[in-house]
């Protein structure tokens, strides 16, 4: 069958992508927890296209270098920390936090340029950061994470944590942020207010959303729906205030969603939850509850790395108007992998996109209906059932 | 790598709006009555009145959604039709 139309109608759109960028982001990565981090063994870490040695030295600090030896490549990673220095497995080479070879055991003295890549670090809130910069200039003053308040104290639970390794380019997940109607397709959430705000480092997504009838109810009270404040300070490092509003009342919690690139094709994911106590949700419970919406979490990224493992790159999308501001996202994100002094302002000047929620909402309610009239699970990508 | 310009915008770009209160100016852009997007520069912000008094996370300039709603009921801004 042939159709003739007139021309230019039946034009075929192309995808178009160029490769992801061999550049690393400049910004605050976290690496993961300080409690497995910072046990005073090396840790070896894959990131930013190579690979990291992470130690805690004797003076308590947190220290990370390039995992490779600068005398014969030897990896530190598998040598031992002694004192403030990480030694080598190799010739028992000798590196200081600073990234200076403090000694050679066997010679008279350390030979001229010996100095090893280092990352600036920082601890707060359980975690260990490191900043990347492929200038190398130190991390600006302004460009900070936020403390979490009440974190560290008995007042919430400790992070449950998880860490994951997604086979793409970490610009997908920097994409969710904007994207509410993969919400219902692929979370099997109902989202019924939706804006995004992104201005100098700081990209934030304003989320409600509602139960859906059609997926069941689960064991527990019955969550009626969930208002989330999700911000990337910088390119990888989100902190979500996410609420569960329940029939009895609210429950506070925070999702913490980050990653770092192990390369420009893959990257490290790794959340982490915490649950606020209170005299109706104890330690034992808040603790729980923790590990149950860890596992909500987990089936989360789960549906998203489904999509992700067999999407296409893709730099042109097209876009409906009830999408959200996927290219203005990306412009935000762009910041991150330009000089400094090439940051433009489009960039980095405030822009702000609502979602109309109206037409979405009728939509996905007919078809949550119609589950419902035919006793029918709604099919979700990345679950088998 | 430089990032493209939304492809919504090709039909319909943003147009300027001023702020009745403080004489902000922004670029706005309406599909919808619902649906708005502001897009601020470094002058805005510096003159927006509410955006100064902020403190912690500025969501909204009220004046701001007033003047925008405005300039849509007397003509100024047109919201993108909407074939459906």
């Amino acid at each position: 069958m042939t159709s003739l139309q007139p021309d230019g109608v039946d034009e075929v759109r192309q995808i178009e992508a160029q490769a992801a960028p061999a550049r690393f982001a400049r910004g605050w990565h976290c690496l993961g927890l300080t409690r497995d981090l910072g046990d005073g063994k090396p840790h070896s870490i894959n990131a930013f296209g190579g690979k990291l040695v992470v130690f805690r030295g004797a003076d308590g600090k947190l220290n990370v270098l390039d995992a490779y030896c600068r005398h014969m490549g030897g990896d530190l990673s598998d040598g031992e920390v002694k004192g403030n220095e990480i030694a080598c497995p190799f010739h028992d080479w000798r590196w200081g936090g600073d990234g200076r070879c403090k000694q050679v055991p066997y010679s008279r003295r350390v030979p001229k340029l010996a100095r090893t890549a280092t990352w600036p670090t920082m601890e707060q809130d359980g975690m260990l950061f490191v900043w990347n910069d492929p200038e190398k200039k130190a991390p600006p003053a302004d460009v900070t994470i936020p403390t979490i308040e009440g974190v560290g104290t008995d007042k919430w639970t400790d992070w449950h944590w998880y860490t994951t390794v997604v086979e793409t380019n970490c610009r997908e997940i920097i994409d969710n942020i904007v994207d509410m109607a993969h919400f219902f397709y692929i979370h099997g959430g109902l989202p019924t207010g939706f804006k995004n705000i992104f201005e100098g480092h700081v990209a934030t997504q304003y989320y409600k959303s509602e139960a859906r009838p059609d997926l069941g109810s689960g064991e527990g009270a019955a969550i009626l729906g969930t208002t989330s404040v999700a911000s990337y300070y910088g390119p990888s490092f989100m902190i979500d205030e996410l609420t569960y509003h329940y029939e009895h009342g609210d429950q506070s919690t925070v999702l913490l969603n980050c990653h770092y690139p192990i390369d420009e094709n893959s990257f490290v994911l790794q959340y982490g939850i915490t649950v606020e106590k209170s005299d109706a949700v104890p330690e034992d419970l808040a603790m729980q509850m923790a590990v149950a919406l860890g596992d909500f979490v987990k089936m989360g990224f789960e549906q998203d790395v489904a999509i992700w493992r067999r999407k296409a790159r893709i730099d042109n999308p097209l876009l409906c108007e009830e999408d959200g501001p996927v290219y203005q996202v990306r412009r935000w994100y762009e910041q991150f992998y330009v000089d400094a002094a090439d940051v433009t302002p489009d960039m980095v000047d405030r822009f702000e996109f609502e979602i109309d929620t109206t037409r979405p909402r009728e939509a996905w309610m007919k078809e949550v209906e119609d589950n419902l009239a035919n006793n029918r699970l709604p099919r979700l990508v990345g679950l088998t059932t | 790598m430089t990032v493209r310009p939304d492809v919504r915008l090709a039909d319909a770009p943003m147009r300027p709006v001023g702020c009745g209160s403080c004489g902000a100016q922004v670029l706005v852009r309406k599909s919808s009555w619902e649906q708005t997007s502001v897009q601020w520069n470094r002058d805005a912000m510096l003159t927006c009145v509410e955006r100064r008094r902020g403190r912690g996370q500025f969501t909204l300039c009220a004046n701001l959604r007033s003047s925008i709603e405005a300039a849509v009921r007397d003509g100024e801004l047109a919201i993108v039709d909407d074939p459906s």
